[in-house]
């Protein structure tokens, strides 16, 4: 499967990560993985657009995170917020009317022409 | 690095060379020193996962270093892309210092100006305080940035960095100018007592401060991205319309 472009992702990715994020904790460079597997290569979003995103979603307080130290090394875990859970309920809902619009117009063939 | 199958002196050449490429990474990044440091741990933490990725899927020591590092993007890049929230932070941070402080050397000025506050009724107290517009002015960029950069940008429209660094950089403006005014009111009008001189002391610390965040926050506007319209589906409160 060809990768997608950030920029397609415009306006979706924190759905994305609010998504990935809904099994439970996980720390940045896991959800970069998680984009990357769940979609078949699909998603493979680059560092410098899932970082700074999940910083941003914890300023909005969409997600919050927990700074462990794991090894001597500190290690940060991003987990959704009750704000989270909400967004990510209505951004599905959001995705399904989306989607099935879009699929309605795209995915129509022409019709035969007729004489 | 633990949880892969690296040797010590690979891990110890693994290490050298992630140090140098977050070294030149915290020379480009701009904004506030806590910030950058929690970035740089983050990163580290996230490129010793991909090189033990690597590692475990049989990779060479020294090729899952190096594309590891280049999965994360080169030093420039990865800063640029950090720039729009470092900058955001950066302005949040400095307006958060202006409303901590403004209290505090405004009351040494308004017992300087107003001696005797709990004698005169709420107006005349506000009436004593000569830079009181700057200070509405203040306050309003103040709540109005911190509204549209921090949680309530669910249903608000988000301001653009650019946009929080020009109101912090105003905010920064209005205070000098009302340090200044007070102090020279202050200076030409009375003898200096002993009160004054923590008053003045105050105005002239947060003087400097004034002057590094105008310099600090031209510098990061100069490098963050130039705010782009946006469609309107692609912001939380949009979609709830």
């Amino acid at each position: 499967m060809l990768p997608m472009r950030p920029e397609l992702l415009k306006g979706h990715l924190d759905a994305l990560l609010l998504a990935v994020l809904e099994p439970g904790p996980q720390h940045g460079y896991a959800v970069i993985e998680a984009l990357r597997t769940s979609s078949d290569g699909a998603l493979d979003l680059p560092t410098g657009t899932v970082y700074p995103a999940l910083h941003r979603m914890e300023r909005a307080g969409l997600i919050a995170s927990d700074w462990q130290t794991v090894n001597g090394r500190r290690r940060r875990t991003y987990h959704l917020t009750p704000s989270g859970h909400a967004a990510l309920t209505e951004q599905r809902a959001v995705w399904d009317q989306f989607s099935t619009a879009v699929t309605a117009i795209l995915g129509r063939r022409a019709w035969p022409a007729t004489v | 690095m633990a949880g892969h199958r690296l040797t010590e002196e690979a891990s110890t050449l693994a290490d050298a060379r992630i140090d140098a490429y977050l070294g030149e990474l915290a020379h480009l990044l701009r904004g506030p020193r806590r910030r950058r440091a929690q970035i740089l741990a983050e990163l580290r933490d996230g490129l010793d996962h991909a090189i033990a990725d690597r590692a475990t899927h049989g990779r060479a020591e020294k090729e899952a270093v190096e594309s590891a590092i280049n999965q994360f993007g080169t030093p420039q890049a990865v800063a640029d892309a950090f720039g729009d929230e470092l900058a955001t932070a950066y302005a949040r941070h400095t307006i958060a210092w202006y409303i901590a402080t403004g209290p505090l050397i405004g009351v040494w000025w308004l017992l300087l100006l107003q001696p005797h506050p709990w004698r005169t009724g709420l107006l005349a107290l506000l009436a004593a305080i000569p830079v009181l517009p700057l200070i509405a002015i203040a306050i309003a960029a103040a709540a109005g940035t911190f509204a549209t950069t921090g949680r309530l940008i669910r249903w608000l429209p988000e301001a653009s960095p650019h946009r929080a660094l020009t109101a912090a950089m105003a905010i920064a403006t209005l205070t000098l100018i009302g340090d200044v005014t007070v102090i020279g009111l202050y200076l030409s009008s009375t003898a200096v007592r002993p009160l004054a001189i923590l008053a003045i002391s105050a105005s002239l610390i947060r003087i400097a401060g004034s002057l590094v965040t105008l310099h600090h926050a031209t510098l990061m506007r100069h490098r963050i991205r130039p705010p782009t319209p946006e469609p309107a589906d692609t912001r939380w409160h949009d979609a709830r319309r």
